[in-house]
């Protein structure tokens, strides 16, 4: 910590999106032993397959919640467009993947983050869905329970592909944006490039939280 | 039977009738098959459509206690069509005999009828002979008075109409059966009847019977492979028990128990050694006092002299005229003139028919033995529903015994076949074999009397019982050996006819009951047996030779078949007068001109065309002959409908007497009875299913079986089923005027109401396979026989479990 | 090395008398227990196939068209698929194809998870809650082994059941509905690659209770399966390709050093 650092989020944003990415990978890593047979072997380092399907499945129910809380918490800031800056952004591809002059302004997130919100809300919700009918398949017309493993599977592909591009512009993609997750502090040039719309608004409204400046009261950007 | 199992994969055709064949004799069941594979018709004629009627070729349903009237009608269709065998029934039959003049009928009754006492005098039932003693005849068959012509006439009142208004059969369906099974009376063709406890559990069961006999004499039926008459015994060794003399009124191998009034040896010698003139009947129980004086010998050995009679003094008698069947016991124990009671192998308290009647009769004992494999609702009866343990003054024993696999010893199947059989494990705990614990306590009683005396002391300080062995088990082998009887000293036996004479040794075994003498130099315990030990030893009843020489499913070296391991018995009949095979491509005998060769023969004596030599095939019949007539019965020489003690018709269509006129009649307080009654409207019939031995007493406490019929249940139809508003599944109560049996209602298609005298009838069954014990809880239901009444037939006493009278109600 | 000859097991449902022995002894070799049931009003008894009752004899009151009654019996069980779905979605590897491609079920592997339950297209394998596994008939392998038949073959009094070499056992069955005429056919050789366990049927397929008139590996098995999980594959290996070759190419986005803007252009103080 020192000067010069702005805070970006809570400690309650943190933990909540540690828990759902742990419990995540945790998720895939499990799912992928059962999925493989290639991938069996993971069994053995939890006595067992049986052991692996039941970490699976209480992790699962640990995901279900982060998962609802980190949606209450986020879906107004990152899950919903705003036009036309969102689809600016989208046509520039955010200048990731040709250079851009200048990359179009978005709010708190940009559409790639909130696309990214939005297939791990909706895909996730469907893994838990799908996975809970898989749990109890007794209870079910088995018409319905047998689409829900190539769902089940689907969710997985989506949620890989975006975690990964998640896991890769969150840390060496974009550098000095993984604090924003670790310690909730970033560096300001860094958040003033990345969320120019952003900086610019808490700058106007005086909205920093700097460290070692005291904070004038405000409305914190999440509710 | 007469034939035996193998033998039925040769029949054209094949009558199930009285039987559930599939469900209760399913290994046996496959030679069935073998012939339905081979093209035979097999025909399935039962109250319910069953597991059996699934594999028939067809199924007709008929009102349970209607046989005779079927049969009656079938012997109409015979006869009026002309589709009898006439050389077999000329020749082997006694169709030509001319019956006596006082003989007659009417009206529902032969004559010699006394209606108080309910029975027959039979001095009229008799056939007429000449000077000569010899049975006369008329080869013609045309004679009024000629056993044919009686038949014929008796047989001529069941017309199609109105067999088919008693018994609820469409005269289509009749037709369909009197046509393809009557098509067995011609020389290349077999049929074969299987019947089971569906014909003798009826007041009439021995005539059901008797009538199919007739059936089979007139189409030529008896002694040919694929024919006889065959009843398929019960599960548990009944045809062992019955040849060992199971049956109060028979002494081992059908002997009969003498009664009081047959007060010396020569008196009841003269009673059932049948006499014949005709020297070309072989009248074979002309033997009979070698039988019974070998079994005396067998008994008391060299305490049995010519001097006392060989103990006949010492046997048992049966009162005159009295009958000690399990309803008779039942009725005495209820009078309180039962003091103890020993239940071998059985749960009375839920297999005799009157259940109420049959426990609260128990509480008058004063001692009850039980020898089983588990406990059962009988040995239990002092504390069953609505008894109060502190009244009961009963002192209960159960003696733990070995189950069948674990002793040693033979078995007899229905098709007379003893095998013998190995121990495969030790009972568990203190459990012995029963006859080692009959063995024991008789031991004992002899040595109280040895000491003490006593009524009769003499019979069993005398016996002969030393039938353990060093380490004082049972020794079945001595047993078996004894049964097959020994020459007790050195005897010469001279054969006139090969002109040979036989020298065996003191101590020998007796290889053949031909060979056993009434003069006490051979012990037998039990004639018909005879032969199962080679003279050198050998027990045949262990071979397991398959060789089939004839193709006919034999197997003459397989085991011992009585008697003298003859397979199909009456088999001379399944030649010609020449000896030559009726149907050569079924060759079960054949005379060479100087022997027989197949089956084991009906004796050696040439075909009856050697006038000089020859006898009659029927040789076990005092006159050689198959009888149409056949006064040996109590309730008639020829059958006649009647309805069940307890039926829905208050009027046999067939005369005015409604029930066996020689059936008895029980008459204490607990003997109701209620006929062509409102109350009860429903005709009952009750059986057992595949997965549940009899009572349920072994099979209950069994998971596997109990899983898969697991309580009580009452088949009824959609139709009456819809008529009372009793869903399938619901809990219901059926009850008769005798008691109750709450249970589960099974509806189902199999079952239809029938059009009886233009009224419709319902019919219902139920297995009988439960009683209060276990289940624990008492979910599998208690003993259906609480609603089924103290009647038997008139000659075994046989209880009519299969047709009586309930009603069915949403419980 | 494995000169194991493929064998079918026949059920000739004309020869069935329902006497049920093969359903005990099922039980008493694979060492089953027997429940407590209750009477439902049917013969039919457990109801349905369970984790403890491998096989089942299903009766049936049926009435065919031209007015005749036939008390069906249909001995259940598992079909032993040549394309069998439940193996091809068993995580563990639990239910596995034998070498004499039978299909086997390793219990000490399998985890609960239920899934062979839904995907095969006979409704056979059941699952044990306390146990927290799947049962099914193995068609006795370790009797087959040894030369042995399956106990339910050798407790058979009629010859219902028999078991022999493939080709001859199909034979043996079209020669038997050939016997038979009508409707009769045979039931299992054409479906899923061909079963193991075939029918003599004397009804067509339609006619029998809980009986798949055209049984396949379901469609969603063979999207999951045959689809998707290598499109995982070629998805997740993209992916993790793609964002390498980004980053090498393209490279991270870093913000620009102190005092210039984005443009690389000096920003103007404030």
């Amino acid at each position: 910590m020192r000067k010069g650092l702005v805070q970006v989020t809570d400690g309650k944003e943190r933990l909540g999106h540690w828990v759902l990415a742990i419990s995540c990978l945790c998720l895939c890593v499990t799912g992928l032993g059962m999925m493989f047979h290639s991938f069996n072997f993971l069994g053995t380092l939890v006595g067992g397959l049986a052991n692996l399907k039941m970490i699976h499945n209480y992790v699962g129910l640990i995901f279900t919640i982060s998962l609802l809380v980190m949606i209450r918490m986020w879906w107004r800031e990152a899950g919903v467009f705003v036009f036309p800056e969102d689809m600016d952004w989208i046509k520039a591809a955010g200048g990731y993947l040709w250079h851009v002059d200048k990359v179009p302004e978005t709010g708190k997130y940009n559409p790639g983050q909130k696309a990214f919100f939005l297939v791990v809300a909706i895909f996730g919700a469907l893994m838990v869905v799908s996975g809970l009918i898989m749990w109890f398949p007794s209870v079910f017309p088995v018409g319905l329970v047998r689409w829900m493993y190539p769902l089940h599977a689907l969710g997985f592909v989506v949620i890989f592909a975006f975690f990964f591009v998640h896991l890769y512009l969150g840390t060496i993609g974009n550098p000095g944006s993984v604090q924003a997750m670790t310690t909730g502090w970033m560096e300001k040039p860094v958040l003033k490039m990345l969320h120019p719309k952003w900086f610019k608004e808490m700058e106007e409204k005086g909205e920093f939280i700097e460290y070692g400046v005291e904070p004038k009261p405000k409305e914190t950007g999440h509710h | 039977m007469t034939n035996h199992y193998c033998d039925l994969k040769n029949a054209d055709v094949i009558l199930i009738m009285g039987s559930n064949a599939a469900e209760h004799h399913p290994i046996a069941f496959k030679w069935i098959l073998r012939a339905k594979e081979k093209g035979a018709t097999i025909i399935h004629v039962d109250p319910r459509y069953t597991r059996t009627s699934a594999r028939c070729d067809f199924h007709v349903p008929l009102r349970s206690g209607t046989d005779i009237a079927f049969l009656g009608g079938m012997i109409n269709f015979i006869l009026e069509k002309d589709k009898y065998f006439k050389d077999y029934v000329l020749n082997y039959t006694n169709a030509s005999f001319i019956v006596g003049e006082d003989f007659s009928f009417n009206d529902g009754l032969f004559s010699g009828y006394d209606a108080q006492k309910r029975k027959y005098d039979k001095a009229t039932w008799v056939l007429e002979k000449d000077g000569n003693g010899i049975p006369k005849r008329d080869m013609t068959l045309s004679n009024p008075r000629s056993v044919f012509q009686m038949l014929k006439k008796h047989y001529s009142r069941y017309t199609l109409d109105k067999v088919s208004s008693i018994t609820g059969v469409s005269k289509e369906n009749l037709l369909k059966v009197y046509e393809i099974y009557s098509s067995t009376g011609v020389p290349d063709k077999a049929g074969t009847e299987c019947y089971a406890l569906g014909w003798t559990h009826h007041t009439v069961g021995s005539q059901n019977i008797r009538t199919m006999a007739i059936i089979q004499l007139l189409l030529g039926n008896m002694g040919i492979a694929g024919g006889g008459i065959n009843a398929l015994r019960g599960e548990p060794n009944v045809q062992g028990s019955t040849d060992h003399c199971i049956l109060y009124g028979n002494l081992p191998g059908y002997l009969k128990a003498p009664s009081a009034s047959l007060d010396s040896l020569d008196h009841y010698l003269e009673k059932y050694t049948p006499v014949s003139k005709d020297p070309q009947s072989a009248n074979y129980y002309q033997n009979y006092p070698k039988f019974f004086v070998s079994f005396l010998k067998a008994l008391w050995d060299d305490k049995a002299t010519k001097e006392n009679g060989f103990g006949y003094h010492w046997l048992p008698k049966m009162d005159d005229g009295k009958h000690y069947s399990t309803m008779h016991m039942v009725d005495a124990m209820y009078k309180g003139k039962v003091k103890g009671y020993f239940c071998v192998g059985a749960d009375t308290a839920v297999s005799t028919p009157n259940s109420n009647k049959v426990r609260k009769a128990m509480e008058n004992l004063d001692w009850l033995v039980g020898e089983n494999i588990f406990n059962n609702e009988t040995y239990e009866f002092w504390r069953g529903p609505g008894v109060d343990p502190k009244k009961i003054k009963t002192e209960c024993f159960l003696l733990p015994a070995a189950a069948t696999m674990e002793k040693e010893g033979s078995q007899s199947n229905s098709g007379r076949w003893v095998q013998w059989k190995y121990k495969a494990a030790d009972a568990p705990g203190d459990g012995l074999p029963v006859g080692e614990i009959e063995i024991k306590i008789m031991a004992a009683v002899k040595k109280l009397y040895e000491k003490e005396g006593g009524p009769n002391a003499e019979a069993i300080v005398n016996l002969k019982w030393d039938y353990l062995d060093k380490q004082g088990h049972y020794d079945v082998i001595k047993v078996a050996k004894q049964i097959n009887g020994v020459f007790l000293e050195d005897t010469v036996i001279e054969d006139k006819a090969k002109g040979t004479k036989t020298e065996f040794k003191k101590g020998q075994l007796v290889p053949t009951f031909g060979n056993l003498q009434a003069d006490g130099k051979t012990a037998c315990g039990n004639w018909i047996i005879s032969g199962s030990y080679t003279a050198d030893g050998i027990n045949k009843m262990a071979s397991r030779g398959k060789e089939d020489p004839t193709g006919l499913g034999l197997f003459p070296n397989w085991a011992f078949a009585w008697p003298v391991n003859r397979r199909i018995i009456y088999n001379r009949a399944s030649c010609d007068v020449n000896g030559k095979p009726y149907n050569p491509k079924r060759k079960l005998l054949e005379w060479t001109g100087e022997k027989w060769v197949g089956d084991v023969p009906d004796g050696p004596w040439p075909p009856m065309a050697d006038k000089e030599k020859g006898k009659y095939p029927f040789i076990m019949k005092t006159d050689g002959v198959g009888a149409l007539f056949g006064p040996g019965m109590v309730d008639g020489p020829f059958s006649e409908h009647y309805e069940p003690f307890e039926g829905p018709l208050a009027k046999n269509p067939m005369s005015s007497q409604l029930i066996n006129p020689a059936a008895e009649i029980f008459n204490s307080d607990m003997d109701k009875l209620e006929r062509a009654s409102e109350k009860f409207p429903y005709v009952c019939t009750t059986y057992s299913c595949t997965e549940h031995w009899c009572t349920g007493a072994l099979t209950r406490w069994q998971a596997w079986l109990l899983e898969m019929q697991p309580e009580l249940y009452v088949e009824i139809s959609e139709q009456l089923a819809k008529e009372k508003g009793i869903q399938n599944g619901a809990r219901v109560k059926v009850s008769s005027v005798r008691g109750e049996a709450p249970c589960v209602a099974m509806v189902t298609k199999r079952f239809k109401p029938f059009t009886v005298e233009g009224k419709t009838v319902h019919q219902v069954g139920m297995p009988f396979n439960y009683g209060w014990l276990f289940p624990e809880d008492g979910s599998g239901g208690d003993s259906t026989n609480m609603l089924t009444p103290t009647a038997g037939c008139a000659n075994t006493f046989c209880p009519e479990y299969k047709a009586f009278m309930v009603n069915v109600e949403k419980a | 090395m494995n000169n194991k000859p493929e064998l079918v097991k026949l059920i000739d449902t004309t020869l069935c008398t329902a006497c049920r022995g093969c359903q005990v002894a099922c039980k008493q070799w694979n060492e089953m227990p027997g429940l407590r049931t209750r009477q439902r009003g049917t013969y039919q008894n457990p109801e349905d196939l369970q984790w403890n009752t491998w096989t089942l004899i299903r009766f049936q009151e049926y009435e065919a068209k031209d007015g005749k009654f036939q008390w069906i019996f249909r001995k259940d069980g598992c079909m032993h698929c040549t394309d069998a779905a439940c193996v091809k979605v068993c995580p563990s590897g639990a239910l596995h194809y034998t070498p004499l491609k039978t299909v086997g079920l390793d219990r000490n592997k399998c985890i609960g998870c239920k899934e062979c339950v839904a995907a095969c297209p006979f409704h056979i394998p059941r699952y044990n809650a306390s146990t927290d596994k799947v049962y099914k008939c193995d068609l006795c392998y370790t009797r087959l082994t040894e030369g042995l038949p399956p106990a339910c073959v050798k407790s058979c009094p009629t010859g219902a059941l028999t078991i022999g070499e493939k080709n001859k056992m199909i034979k043996k069955a079209y020669a038997r509905v050939k016997q038979l005429g009508g409707d009769a056919n045979v039931y299992g050789d054409k479906f899923v690659d061909g079963t193991h366990v075939i029918y003599v049927l004397q009804y067509k397929p339609e006619v029998y209770d809980e009986l798949p008139v055209k049984p396949s590996v379901p469609l969603s098995v063979v999207i999951w399966k045959d689809l998707l999980k290598p499109l995982s594959l070629l998805g997740a290996g993209g992916v993790v390709a793609g964002s390498f070759v980004h980053y090498m190419l393209h490279g991270p986005k870093a913000p620009p050093p102190e005092g210039t803007n984005e443009a690389g252009k000096t920003e103007g103080g404030e």
